[in-house]
């Protein structure tokens, strides 16, 4: 099946990053943070100075106890700092060599049914790779989705090509694509770019979607909009490509696989390109030699959705790296004249229209969202989208509005009472 | 993460931009008076901004302009000073700052503000402008277009909705292209971004509606001339936006619901 979406909107930004994967340079350290983790109640499963290695447990969710995350390198717990009402801040590991020990294994043989599936996954810190639709929270161990998406696109401004990434991946990622099936009754969609098929040979219920246009052409958002929309009931589950290939290489290896390839990129680098790193990577320490003299804002994730940290993020395929200009002083009445303390409101313009996959009325949705109104919002489907899908919206509105953190903000009111 | 495109004052001043041209035209075509009704009503719109600025801390807009031309091309009758502020000061503080600025406003300024003038003073006679006129509106409409501010769907809409009606009015379609006063109350008025419907169907309705309406104003009703008609045509469709944008959106949802289970 191939769909064309014709509304998109091409960021541009100097540093476009060479589609290759080159030299891999170093870190230190790498650092899991609870903001990948919003609603999960942390329980520490490990303290300061204790030795890790890929596959440890870290910490564990108090609600949900089966699921956990696992550390992804060898070495010592640096720190935790815990932030308000407790939740854990960031939890970061200086790397170390391996011990030489015998290494923590999940037994693939156990995969072969869905409920040993869903314990392989549970177990190897593999299980939080899945969020949902509507909420884009991790799914329950024991939760049914209707659908699952696997998204082997990415259209956002400077992401790596998943056709690059997974060209000597094809058949972890196959492996994995096959493993995943045993996770739903319903169909599985992998929503690619229209070139040749990532995958040979589909596995029964698996369908291979050609998605071509710009941004957001390739966010999960836009492909559930089309193919299997949430807003009324149902669950699907998304989870990226680079986690599938993870767990295909998992189940053949028994190991856990921590390594993904991101893009580096942006005006402030000196070579953008494709680097592999392990999950969570420091990227102070990482781009310490890549970046050009001057500050720096150094963002995980894309310009247009990413956040700017110290780590890589859980679900980023990709660090940006801007020059940091900091706000001119003016006179406050020349200040006052040119911006209001409130935000100011947006223009319904045909570019804005533009900016957004899923065909829900956009306008009315943002209106709503300036303001919370989380019932009107839910009635114009805003339970099916993310942050990651107003992004765009939010970039063509003039930016004085983070209409993804109101969506988020809202979804949280709307799922609280549940 | 960046600064985005398509700021409220970005987009005020590519307006502003596009509605310069229409001012030379005005001026060519109907002199000096036109220049004191424009500049008069531009220092009461700027006043009432500023006033809102300081006592609500609302920022003021480039659409001042608009607003400005729109009086000058739309009410080109004999008016005293304090008609013109009267109607100024009530277009732009009903029709737009009490909403809460230009952005979230529900009719547009010059609308309200032509609006009150007629209705006002019904007494003061227009002639609508000239080709010269309608010409200058075609660079700012496609500035417009090709910056992705205005709606394609609603001028598109519009200019159909007009033509249909007058056809079945029996009426030459050629008097609307070369009327300055309709073209200009079609790109700048009908099709402000702000006061148009939202929704991706709603602006076809809308824009159909609008564009029918003036025609069956400007020529089924004797007593109105196309000024007249292209204002309160506006008015009325703006009036009609939020109500066809709900019945856009419950259709919308109800299809999906139907397709999707």
């Amino acid at each position: 099946m191939r769909i064309v979406a014709r509304r998109g909107l091409t960021v541009s930004l100097a540093g476009a990053p060479i589609q290759e994967v080159g030299a891999d340079p170093v870190a230190s350290h790498v650092g899991v943070m609870g903001a990948d983790y919003p609603v999960m109640r942390t329980e520490l499963l490990v303290e300061e100075g204790q030795s890790v290695e890929p596959g440890t447990a870290l910490f564990r969710d108090r609600n949900r106890p089966r699921i956990v995350v696992t550390s992804p390198v060898f070495g010592e717990v640096e720190q935790i700092s815990i932030g308000h009402r407790r939740r854990l801040s960031a939890l970061t590991i200086a790397l170390g060599e391996d011990s030489g020990g015998e290494p923590i294994r999940f037994p693939p043989g156990q995969a072969a049914t869905p409920a040993g599936l869903r314990t392989f996954l549970l177990e190897s810190g593999l299980w939080p790779a899945l969020r949902t639709r509507p909420f884009e929270r991790i799914p329950d161990p024991d939760g049914v989705a209707d659908a699952l998406f696997i998204t082997a696109i990415d259209t956002a401004p400077h992401a790596p090509d998943p056709r690059i990434v997974l060209a000597d991946r094809a058949e972890d990622f196959a492996r994995g694509v096959e493993a995943l099936t045993l996770l739903t009754e319903g169909p599985l969609f992998v929503c690619q770019d229209s070139g040749p098929a990532l995958l040979e040979g589909l596995p029964e219920r698996v369908s291979l979607v050609r998605f071509a246009g710009a941004h957001p052409a390739g966010l999960v958002g836009t492909h559930i909009a089309r193919l299997r929309p949430v807003d009324g009931q149902g669950t699907v589950w998304h989870i990226g490509y680079q986690d599938v290939a993870a767990l295909g290489r998992a189940l053949a290896s028994g190991k856990l696989d921590p390594v993904r390839t991101i893009a580096i990129s942006g005006p402030g680098l000196r070579s953008a390109r494709l680097v592999r790193a392990p999950l969570g990577v420091d990227l102070h320490g990482l781009l310490r030699s890549e970046i050009t003299a001057g500050a720096k804002r150094i963002i995980s994730g894309p310009i247009l959705s990413g956040r700017e940290s110290r780590y890589l993020a859980r679900y980023h395929q990709q660090v940006t790296v801007l020059d940091r200009v900091e706000p001119r002083r003016r006179h406050w009445l020349l200040g006052a004249l040119r911006q209001a303390a409130a935000p100011a409101p947006f223009i319904p313009t045909q570019a804005l229209e533009q900016s957004f996959g899923p065909n829900l009325p956009l306008v009315p949705l943002l209106r709503a969202l300036s303001i919370e109104d989380a019932q009107t919002c839910e009635r114009l489907g805003c339970k099916a989208l993310a942050e990651e899908d107003l992004a765009l919206a939010s970039y063509a509105s003039g930016g004085s509005t983070d209409f993804g953190a109101r969506l988020r903000a809202v979804l949280d009111r709307i799922e609280e009472p549940a | 993460m960046i600064r985005g495109l398509y700021h409220r004052d970005t987009v005020g001043w590519l307006i502003a931009a596009a509605v310069l041209p229409v001012l030379a035209a005005t001026v060519v075509e109907q002199g000096v008076p036109a220049l004191e009704r424009m500049g008069l009503t531009l220092v009461v719109v700027l006043v009432w901004q500023a006033v809102f600025l300081w006592v609500r801390a609302q920022p003021a807009s480039a659409t001042a302009l608009v607003t400005a031309i729109a009086v000058g091309v739309l009410a080109p009758g004999d008016f005293a000073v304090w008609q013109i502020v009267l109607a100024v000061s009530f277009g732009t503080v009903i029709g737009e700052q009490i909403f809460g600025g230009w952005g979230r406003n529900i009719i547009n300024v010059g609308v309200a503000t032509l609006a009150f003038l007629y209705f006002a003073f019904p007494e003061t006679l227009h002639e609508g402008a000239g080709p010269l006129v309608a010409a200058a509106c075609i660079p700012g409409a496609l500035l417009l277009l090709a910056t992705g501010i205005l709606a394609p769907a609603v001028l598109l809409a519009s200019a159909v909705g007009a033509g249909v009606v007058t056809l079945g009015l029996d009426q030459n379609p050629v008097e609307l292209v070369v009327n300055g006063s309709l073209v200009f109350g079609l790109v700048f008025l009908v099709c402000d971004p702000v006061a148009s419907a939202a929704t991706r169907g709603g602006r076809w309705v809308f824009g159909l509606l609008a564009g029918g309406l003036i025609a069956l104003f400007a020529f089924a009703d004797a007593g109105s001339d196309v000024p007249h008609a292209v204002v309160f045509a506006a008015l009325l469709a703006s009036l009609f936006a939020p109500l066809i944008d709900a019945a856009v959106i419950a259709l919308s949802s109800s299809l999906r619901r139907r397709r999707h289970g």
